[in-house]
């Protein structure tokens, strides 16, 4: 699967994308394939999705509680603190959510996907499944796909929920806005289709898809060598980062 | 394989509590929510107008919290709106006479609904209705009283047409009052470019009550603030006759434009050299920042 070194930036890029284009062709193929391996996606799921819980829930519960502390400072000029809860709820569920979700979920799950198949490649266990007659796609490829698939909204979920649990502690407990007012501003101005639906989960749900695609490419892709394993890890990084907020530009002009 | 039982679980956990956070954000933080608890009593009370009043919005006595509007809902009978408030068991002294009013806390700030306690002697209970109420007063209507010219003269009994010629109207325009010592005596009925003479017609209803206006009055256009609207204003002169109908006021001023006053106050400090400012009458507190 890898290329001759190509010295053009610009036809390596394009290169890059196309590759990974139709890596995602054989790795939707290799879905069927993979139910052979359900329990494969399973512990995979676990791997990327409740092992992330942590670094989710801290990550969401301090941008909740800065978002609120930084709106608050701002909104008490206008004399409309009362809109904290609003804007948290709208800004998370809209944006922070899905982006900073994925961004901690590339750099926490994308980069062990892309290291764990690259050794695999460097190790030629990729090569010892072919032997064995193991579809290498179905079996290490699609399962870690899938599991970044289903884990990425429901990470976000969470994310948000803590954000929004952040959010109410500065803002009502510890800032003194009113109760009511947080949650009444929050229910009146969010809505379920375009903000939990459109914002949450399509957002999360396109984001998880770009990560894990990367990842699993950047693992298949990765030159069998231990410098090769570093760059590929790298590149998972680098390239699910613009991806994802190339995508949520897309996106939000898209949904909104 | 001992070790499946364990991700597996944990895997079901984490679905589950991915579950639970969407169905918490779905349920509670959108208009799905809405549902109140603890110990409470509600009342009853219609309004003309409830503005941006909304479902959870505090209600407050004194400026402390004491419940919640639990619900508010459309009389399609009366066009008023029913709003149920749940207050809290603990306040339960609250009399039946009270006034009930929809503030808003700050300008930009969310609405509340504040209680006044009344001097009666019975105190209204659940399901009870506080029947004196005040609407809230929409933004307009405050700034409207605030800044607006003090409204036009009621025409009672019938009006009279003077007109008017300007070089420049502003924004006057028909409805605006006509004022004689600051007091509205009628409306503008027209305002019109005249085709020939390139200036602006403005056809002033003067109401019959006001029949003493000397004929060689003056009009002149002002604006009521700085950003008020503009109205037009009489200043009687000396002249035994009297205005009749169709007759024509022949000094006017025009109206000042924003433009031109703060040309006049820049150019004045700057061009006019050692006499600035003190000549003309008009102090000019800062000195010329400089030239233009």
């Amino acid at each position: 699967m890898s290329a001759r070194p190509m010295r053009n930036p610009l036809l390596q890029a394009l290169a890059q994308i196309g590759g990974c284009g139709l890596f995602l062709l054989t790795l939707l193929a290799a879905i069927p394939r993979s139910f052979k391996h359900f329990r494969e996606t399973v512990r995979q799921l676990w791997f990327v999705g409740a092992m992330s819980l942590v670094i989710i829930m801290v990550c969401g519960l301090f941008v909740g509680l800065v978002l609120a502390l930084q709106l608050y400072y701002v909104l008490q000029i206008f004399g409309g603190t009362a809109a904290s809860g609003m804007v948290v709820a709208l800004a998370i569920y809209r944006e922070l959510g899905p982006v900073v979700t994925a961004l901690l979920f590339a750099g926490r799950a994308g980069t062990s996907i892309t290291a764990e198949i690259g050794l695999m490649r460097a190790t030629d266990q990729i090569a010892a499944m072919e032997m064995m007659a193991v579809d290498p796609v179905a079996y290490v490829g699609t399962p870690r796909f899938l599991a970044g698939l289903i884990a990425m909204p429901l990470l976000c979920c969470v994310f948000c929920a803590m954000g929004i649990l952040g959010g109410h502690l500065v803002g009502v407990t510890w800032l003194g806005i009113d109760n009511g007012t947080f949650w009444s501003n929050m229910t009146a101005a969010v809505n379920l289709h375009t903000d939990i639906v459109n914002g949450i989960l399509l957002k999360s749900l396109a984001f998880g898809a770009a990560v894990s695609l990367i990842a699993v490419y950047q693992g298949f892709t990765t030159p069998p060598t231990s410098e090769g394993v570093a760059y590929a890890t790298t590149r998972t990084v680098v390239a699910s980062s613009i991806a994802i907020l190339a995508l949520d530009f897309v996106l939000t002009a898209f949904l909104m | 394989m001992s070790q499946r039982p364990s991700y597996a679980v944990g895997t079901g956990l984490f679905i589950l509590l991915g579950f639970a956070a969407l169905v918490y954000l779905a349920t509670q933080t959108t208009s799905v929510a809405n549902v109140h608890r603890g110990a409470s009593y509600t009342v009853t009370t219609h309004f003309a107008d409830v503005g941006q009043l909304k479902e959870r919005s505090p209600v407050k006595v004194a400026g402390v919290r004491v419940g919640q509007v639990q619900s508010i809902a459309l009389d399609p009978a009366s066009a008023q709106a029913d709003v149920v408030l749940a207050i809290d068991k603990n306040f339960n002294k609250i009399p039946d006479d009270s006034v009930v009013t929809i503030f808003t806390s700050g300008l930009l700030g969310d609405q509340y609904i504040g209680i006044d306690y009344g001097s009666s002697k019975k105190v209204v209970g659940d399901g009870g209705t506080l029947a004196l109420s005040r609407s809230s007063q929409p933004l307009e209507a405050m700034l409207g009283k605030f800044l607006g010219s003090g409204g036009a003269a009621d025409n009672l009994g019938g009006t009279y047409a003077v007109s008017a010629r300007f070089t420049n109207v502003g924004s006057l325009s028909a409805g605006a009052p006509v004022k004689m010592a600051g007091v509205a005596i009628g409306s503008v009925q027209s305002v019109e470019a005249d085709p020939v003479k390139l200036d602006a017609k403005v056809t002033l209803a003067i109401d019959k009550r006001y029949n003493h206006i000397p004929n060689d009055s003056s009009a002149a256009v002002f604006t009521s603030g700085l950003i008020g609207g503009q109205y037009v204003a009489i200043q009687p002169g000396g002249s035994p006759d009297n205005l009749k109908n169709d007759d024509e006021l022949i000094l006017t001023q025009s109206a000042m434009q924003l433009e031109d006053l703060i040309g006049k106050f820049l150019v004045n400090g700057s061009s006019s050299g050692d006499k600035s400012g003190s000549a003309s009458g008009t102090p000019s507190p800062t000195p010329p920042t400089g030239k233009k």
